[in-house]
């Protein structure tokens, strides 16, 4: 959860894991084939897929970073920054729901860290969720944490792993008890506070120099002797289908370039008035 | 961890209710799951691991191989039961494309776990399966997609590919043949309809994982456009012992139509849940009692879910009926699925296990079709209600009618899959739901909550926000 103190935009991943694309790379049919492999590099990498992750991926794999979103979005297992540090994933379906294991395993993930399904505590270390079917249905209640497969994870056995991974972050049960928890919920911007798109400045405001991005490098901003259709908004048609360049038009007779309603004393037929 | 205790897989030897011979089986696919090692190369190959493959590549016509598979009956374990081989021999053919060999290891199906043990405690022996399908069906680049949840089992199946390949059995010039093999392991992320075939295609292509409306079927025009074999990496796996043993000895089991042997998992309220391989055909009571021990704590049985969520219930007394093997199953309305069988007793409220099963597929349910993005929404709404003591009357009309129309409508099967489970619930346990039927019918409850917030049409006119504050009569004069 530490944010890293870099403004500089990264359009890679570290060294190691470059190498470990371009296997994919060469292994996939094609880059966007590899997406999937590409993501969980993405999520070993920054701990989770935040919207900079999403960018490098989309660079990597040659795809939108919509793209990226719409996959990330649709698979539930990849890790969002809005989840905690230690993601807890407890199967909800028919056969973990059994005989309340399910609620079981809930009850006292609840009890130890005051977190319900939906919610995350305070500090972002913990987060607790109900997933469908995590197939070992034969133990229940099954729970996946830090890339971690537990079954039968009631009683004891989940008392002892809360325990251990309380103790490896040095907080108590008692802390969470005191402090509530936070809602988990998707919509919220995840970017951090450190993040910035290029041309924003520090403090997250876009600058606002007055640049036209359509123009190209060295030329000045858009004034009034740049040729436009706002510029000449009356132009006059010299025949139907040919404007006042000689070439052949596009445009219904009787409207200029820009769409607008053309002078009728050139047209008798459309400057005939209505009523 | 997974591999904590395993239920031994029985080695009890089934008395086969057909009147065929009773042949003596034992543990094929698990024989060596409780092994300790069981996963490495060592392991597999001082039980004789890639001796099969070795014998057949660049030896056996391909052909050859497709036809002994033909002759075996085999019939795909993922859950449609499709003949194996025949489904190699509608593989297009002399299109110039590459063909793909796409394994789905993603075992979406809730109730289903039999591909996790093969995977973590076995998986040299899918490889060697991956390597006779690819050589039978003339593949040089084989996916083996498996679902996000195992995490060992992606590890120890990538280290078993990486050991193949330093062995050269994977790789350029494999055995020293003239043929290659790539074979690339796939993670999922969560997604239950990557189980669906070209579901599974579109997530290895690098998309969502939207199913493709078929024909043309992956056999034709799958992976990247190219035809593509999918098979499960149960099938895949006993392919192998298949080529080894011969046709005639994988049908000396199973019936007539359903011949070998198939992987259960048994979950739900018995004594020893867990992953049991038998031969198609014996009695479910001789699953739940022989194999599983019989019921928790002297339970009633209520109902069977006998092949994964998706599949139609039985009532107790149709479990006596029922038979391991895709006719009996379809002869009951059921089907046999991937062998995923839960056991429900009679503890169990039937409503809150649709409403848990309507939730299930609500949020797996990808989003393209209409009929099952909303079908799959009001059947949770309305099983939600059930749920909560709060069903109106017509409900259970409203239910019935809804899975009738999402059934058949979609590009995938998960509105029938969704569909089904509610229907059969409607049909066997209408009771339970007609006992949390309230007295208001929820039209008249609508209605009047209608009334209460709308104000009606004559009160809009008198207050001149109405139609007569539109009328403009004195255009029409002008024209």
């Amino acid at each position: 959860m530490s944010p890293q103190s870099t403004t500089a935009h990264r359009t890679e991943f570290s060294p190691e894991r470059m190498a470990k694309f371009h296997e994919y790379a060469e292994e996939y049919p094609n880059k966007r084939s590899a997406l999937m492999m590409v993501l969980r590099l993405a999520e070993e990498e920054f701990g989770s897929i935040t919207d900079e992750a999403m960018e490098i991926v989309a660079g990597l794999c040659n795809v939108s970073v919509a793209h990226v979103q719409g996959m990330v979005t649709f698979y539930t297992h990849f890790k969002r920054p809005f989840h905690g540090k230690h993601r807890f994933m407890v199967c909800a379906t028919l056969m973990c729901a059994l005989e309340k294991n399910t609620d079981a395993a809930l009850d006292q993930i609840k009890a130890r860290l005051g977190i319900a399904p939906g919610q995350r505590t305070h500090d972002g270390l913990f987060s607790c969720e109900k997933v469908e079917c995590l197939a070992d249905c034969d133990k229940p209640p099954v729970v996946q944490c830090d890339n971690e497969h537990f079954c039968s994870m009631k009683g004891a056995v989940l008392d002892q792993y809360l325990d251990k991974l309380l103790k490896e972050e040095g907080k108590s049960a008692a802390e969470y008890k005191a402090k509530s928890p936070v809602d988990m919920d998707p919509r919220v911007p995840t970017l951090p506070a450190h993040y910035n798109f290029p041309g924003e400045t520090e403090t997250g405001a876009r600058k606002t120099e007055n640049k036209d991005p359509y123009l190209k490098a060295g030329e000045g901003a858009l004034t009034t002797n740049v040729p436009g259709p706002l510029a000449t908004p009356f132009t006059v048609p010299v025949a139907d289908g040919v404007n006042a360049k000689g070439a052949p038009s596009n445009n219904r007779p009787g409207h200029d370039s820009a769409g607008n309603f053309s002078n009728p004393a050139s047209n008798g037929k459309h400057g005939a008035k209505h009523g | 961890m997974a591999d904590a205790q395993t239920p031994a897989a029985a080695p009890t030897p089934a008395p086969a209710p057909e009147p065929k011979p009773k042949v003596p089986f034992s543990p094929i696919l698990l024989k060596h799951i409780n092994e300790p090692d069981s996963h490495t190369l060592a392991h597999y190959a001082a039980r004789g691991g890639y001796e099969t493959a070795k014998a057949h590549i660049g030896i056996t016509v391909p052909g050859d191989l497709i036809k002994l598979v033909d002759d075996s009956g085999l019939r795909g374990r993922g859950g449609a039961g499709f003949p194996t081989g025949k489904k190699w021999s509608f593989l297009a053919k002399g299109t110039g494309k590459p063909i793909y060999l796409a394994v789905n290891g993603d075992e979406s199906e809730p109730g289903t776990f039999k591909d996790r043990y093969i995977l973590e405690r076995d998986p040299h022996q899918l490889v060697e399966g991956v390597i006779l399908t690819c050589y039978a069906i003339g593949s040089k680049h084989a996916f083996i997609y498996l679902r996000g949840e195992f995490i060992l089992g992606y590890q120890r199946l990538e280290a078993a590919v990486q050991e193949a390949k330093a062995k050269g059995y994977v790789g350029k010039k494999i055995f020293g043949k003239d043929a290659d093999l790539t074979i690339t392991v796939v993670r999922g992320a969560g997604a239950y309809i990557c189980g669906e075939e070209t579901g599974m295609l579109s997530s290895i292509e690098g998309g969502r994982g939207y199913p493709k409306i078929k024909p043309p079927f992956p056999a034709v025009s799958g992976l990247f456009g190219c035809p593509t074999i999918v098979n499960n990496v149960e099938t895949i796996s006993a392919v192998v012992h298949i080529v080894k043993n011969g046709p005639a000895w994988h049908k000396q089991w199973g019936t007539e139509k359903s011949p070998g042997f198939k992987i259960f998992c048994l979950s739900g309220a018995v004594k020893k849940p867990g992953i049991y391989e038998v031969p198609l055909g014996i009695t479910m009571r001789e699953m739940i009692e022989v194999h599983g021990g019989g019921l928790k704590d002297g339970r009633k049985l209520k109902a069977v879910i006998p092949g994964g969520l998706s599949a139609p219930v039985l009532t107790a007394e149709m479990v006596d009926k029922c038979t391991l093997d895709y006719e009996s199953l379809a002869s009951l309305g059921s089907m046999l699925g991937s062998g995923g069988i839960t056991v429900l007793d009679e503890e169990v409220d039937m409503i809150s296990a649709i409403y848990n099963t309507m939730r299930f597929y609500h949020h797996e349910s990808c989003g393209q079709c209409t009929p099952c993005r909303e079908g799959t929404g009001w059947l949770e709404k309305v099983a939600h209600r059930f749920h909560h003591n709060d069903g109106h009357q017509g409900d259970v009309e409203l239910l019935g009618d809804i899975a009738k129309n999402m059934r058949g409508r979609t590009i995938c099967v998960l509105a029938d899959a969704a569909a089904m489970p509610m229907q059969s619930y409607l049909q066997h346990f209408k009771k339970d739901f007609e006992a949390k039927v309230k007295e208001t019918a929820f039209v008249e409850k609508q209605r009047t909550y209608r009334d209460e917030i709308t104000p009606t049409a004559k009160s809009i006119t008198a207050t001149g926000a109405g139609p007569s504050a539109l009328d403009v009569g004195s255009n029409q004069g002008s024209r």
